[in-house]
């Protein structure tokens, strides 16, 4: 949406009065969709608990999620259009525009941050020449900035188009991640636990996913601080 | 009842509202943003920290455990709390600020993050002077800030909807304006955009902050976020005088401040009664009209009667006498009064006591009813103040028909209008009172009926009077005068509202100054000249006698003195149909 960022923190004003950007006939939801919504307000108290699931669906269906999406929502769960525009703005994870093929969500909340999250974001924006909150010409890569996803102790992180995490991040593993990702190569799922941990339990307890990582404290030379 | 000690006082509380509110209810301060008594507490400010604690009870026999001298041993609670999510129990016991370094560190904390990235643009703020996070920020802020950073701009001059505008800088984030559109009006149409330093209050792209009640986001904004688009940046809280009074653009009768500076209002915000508007104003009674009827509106000169077929200027002694002349040189039954639901009781009792006198029929006045109006809240299909009022005395609703063949039969000739406007209402058009000799007290210069009026009066508004309004819930209430006029009477002098220029300033730094006095009187000063030519001498000292006289004679005013009127009106008994 922007380049917000520390230097120049100014937040701009999302577009009051915008064009639509879904053809007409294409903005609606079909009957199993309506049906799927159906259930979701089901399994709350509230119907504005079921606004997560709901703009999560009309994402994955629409690509992103423009205010008549929103809109489309709330007429769905019969919310106020001003709550589901909260909730969707809230969360970096829902697209409120267009987005490349691959969005780099770099976390930059404290412990990131404090693992020099920022020489990250600097590293990234200065490869692919664009500012946190572009996208690239070819569509391709979209930076973002994140809150915390919650995986702190493999700091510095980021998250592949709310999919995978890639973690403890070097400028190897960026220009890896990079170059993979322009030959549509998604990092795989990664588990990541501490040694101690694997000792007593004799291995990585996460035995369904096909890789696992077992944290070590990154050699002083790669560190990004 | 619950018993709890606050920094060593022990006092008892209702124990169904939250600690904040029994606090303030006791008097004890504490500083807060987010709280607000008729919303949910989201607890986001973090502003009204506490120290809590409750008596320690012994596992096993329940009893309280106490300690050598007998008293209670107390289990604080190990952070501090924010106050106004606390449920009072019995025997707990609080410490504030005031004895608590604990709190007041916490408060003086929470106080510098609020502050991050907030503008700091009082000088140029319309809420300087009357803002929480300024006066909390003196009283429990720290003197300076350690954030040395660039702080976050956000946009300054959002137009929300037509009358609301945000400046999103100085947002703390309380959401009191959010939940204001969830849990009192219903609209929803507000709500927090995005998180972190990037968040404020806005409405979804498209939708515009249109409510019928927005304004009160404003009152209720504990910073200058939002402010009037109509009078943002018009005049500084301290150069304005505050009246109470109440709002009459319907029935309600709305508790409201009028804000004046130099005769001018400048701003209607509401007044707390909890009996009739709790803490809200809806916003037709401050927008537009709602200012030029007081402000532009208004005649530019005094009293002026008909001279060649022009209204001249006259002075308040052949005007008013011009009126009785009218009165007494034509046979009682040509005489027709209208009385009005927009003047006071005051002025509708003395009308229908000259009618009396001069032996005419009891006056009637015009309904202003808008069927679809009204909202079951705090607009009424009725737009008038007073209708009420005009009933318990006797004056009813005039029948148009039977009027208006009246005065086109020539049956009537004299037709006496008490504040209001019968051309424009519909009653008749200025050509059918061709012949009909029209005396009329009037506010504005809109006024249609002036093409037809023979002696023009011009009434002292709402504004400007003292007097009594009756609610469509029966409920009598005073109105004091905010401004002044040009015949500066002592009685209203009294109780007209001062600003602390006013009081305080020498003559070299006061704003205010003697203009936009209008030359208008009160219809009880009105009335009586008019009456005395008459020979019916009105021997009340003011308003306030006159309204002793009705509560006396009157049993559907009983008890309605200004003593038990006061600052929140006094409830009448119900009346049947025919008082
Ligand atoms: S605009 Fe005012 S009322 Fe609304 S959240 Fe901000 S500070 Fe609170
Ligand atoms: S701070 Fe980056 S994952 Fe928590
Ligand atoms: S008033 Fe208690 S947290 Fe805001």
């Amino acid at each position: 949406m922007s380049e917000f960022n520390i230097k120049k923190p100014v937040v701009p004003l999302p577009d009051m009065d915008p064009e639509p950007q879904i053809p007409e006939d294409e903005l609606f939801f079909t009957e199993e969709e309506l049906e799927q919504i159906e259930r979701y307000k089901e399994k709350y108290p509230t119907n504005r608990s079921a606004v997560m699931p709901a703009l999560w669906m009309a994402q994955q269906k629409f690509g992103f999620l423009p205010p008549e999406v929103m809109q489309l929502v709330a007429d769905a769960l019969d919310l106020p259009y001003a709550h589901v525009f909260g909730a969707a703005t809230f969360y970096t994870q829902y697209y409120k525009e267009k987005k490349g093929t691959y969005v780099l969500d770099v976390c930059c909340s404290f412990s990131c941050q404090a693992c020099g999250s920022y020489d990250v974001l600097d590293y990234l924006e200065e490869k692919l020449g664009i500012h946190a909150g572009e996208t690239t010409e070819d569509g391709r890569f979209t930076i973002q900035e994140v809150e915390c996803l919650g995986s702190c102790g493999t700091a510095p992180m980021l998250q592949v188009t709310n999919g995978p995490y890639v973690h403890n991040l070097t400028e190897e593993k960026l220009d890896q991640l990079i170059e993979d990702l322009r030959n549509d190569k998604m990092p795989p799922f990664t588990s990541v636990t501490l040694p101690q941990d694997e000792d007593e339990m004799e291995g990585n307890r996460r035995s369904d996913v096909e890789h696992t990582d077992t944290y070590q404290t990154p050699p002083e030379t790669k560190r990004w601080i | 009842m619950p018993t709890i000690t606050i920094d060593g006082q022990t006092i008892e509380v209702s124990g169904d509202k939250p600690l904040l509110q029994e606090c303030l209810n006791q008097g004890v301060e504490l500083p807060h943003f987010c709280y607000h008594p008729a919303m949910s507490a989201p607890a986001n400010c973090r502003q009204c920290m506490v120290e809590v604690g409750t008596p320690l009870r012994d596992r096993e026999t329940g009893e309280i455990k106490t300690d050598a001298n007998g008293d209670p041993e107390i289990q604080w609670l190990p952070k501090l709390q924010t106050s106004c999510t606390v449920q009072v129990s019995d025997g707990m016991v609080v410490k504030t600020h005031r004895t608590s370094e604990k709190a007041k560190r916490g408060q003086r904390d929470t106080m510098e993050f609020l502050l991050i990235n907030h503008p700091l643009d009082c000088p140029i703020c319309d809420q300087a002077g009357k803002c929480p996070l300024q006066i909390q920020s003196y009283k429990y802020g720290s003197e300076g800030s350690r954030f040395e950073f660039r702080k976050v701009h956000k946009p300054k001059r959002v137009k929300l909807g037509p009358r609301v505008m945000l400046d999103a800088e100085r947002c703390i984030n309380c959401t009191r304006c959010t939940r204001f559109t969830d849990e009192v009006s219903g609209s929803c149409q507000l709500t927090i955009n995005q998180r972190g330093v990037k968040n404020y209050p806005i409405t979804g792209p498209g939708e515009t902050f249109d409510d019928a009640y927005s304004m009160n986001t404003i009152d209720i904004c504990p910073v200058g976020a939002l402010t009037s688009t109509e009078s943002r940046f018009k005049a500084r809280a301290w150069e304005m005088s505050r009246t109470p009074s109440i709002t009459t653009i319907n029935a309600k009768g709305s508790n409201c401040y009028y804000m004046v500076r130099d005769n001018l209002i400048m701003e209607v915000v509401p007044r707390q009664n909890i009996e009739v508007n709790e803490y809200w104003l809806p916003d037709e009674e401050r927008v537009g009209w709602a200012y030029e009827r007081f402000n532009d509106e208004r005649p530019e000169h005094g009293p002026e009667i008909r001279v060649d077929d022009e209204l001249t200027p006259v002075s308040w002694d052949r005007a008013t006498d011009a009126a009785s002349n009218a009165l007494s040189s034509v046979s009682s039954d040509a005489v027709f009064f209208l009385g009005s639901a927009h003047a006071t009781v005051e002025d509708n009792y003395l009308l229908s006591r000259i009618a009396e006198h001069v032996g005419a029929e009891a006056p009637k006045y015009i309904p202003h009813v808008e069927p679809g109006h009204g909202d079951d809240w705090l607009r009424t299909d009725d737009r008038t103040p007073n209708a009420q009022g005009c009933e318990r005395l006797g004056i009813h609703p005039v029948d148009a028909e039977v009027l208006r063949s009246r005065v086109r039969s020539g049956e009537i000739k004299v037709l006496y209008v008490l504040e209001d406007d019968p051309v424009a209402s519909g009653l008749f058009t200025a050509e059918e009172l061709e012949d009909v000799v029209v005396v009329m007290h009037y506010y504005n210069t809109t006024n249609k009926t002036l093409a037809a009026t023979d002696v023009a009066l011009p009434a002292a508004m709402v504004v400007e009077t003292i007097g009594t309004y009756v609610n469509e819930e029966g409920r009598a209430q005073r109105v004091r005068p905010a401004k002044v006029i040009k015949e500066v009477n002592r009685t209203l002098m009294m109780a007209t509202g001062k600003s602390r220029t006013d009081m305080h300033g020498t003559p070299f730094d006061r704003w205010h100054n003697e203009s936009h006095q209008v030359d208008c009187l009160p219809g009880w000063e009105i009335l009586p000249k008019v009456a005395a030519h008459l020979g019916l001498e009105f021997e009340f000292s003011g308003p306030k006698a006159i309204m002793l006289e009705v509560t006396e004679q009157n049993p559907a005013f009983h008890g309605a003195t200004y003593e038990a009127m006061g600052l929140q009106g006094h409830r009448l008994e119900d009346v049947g149909e025919t008082v």
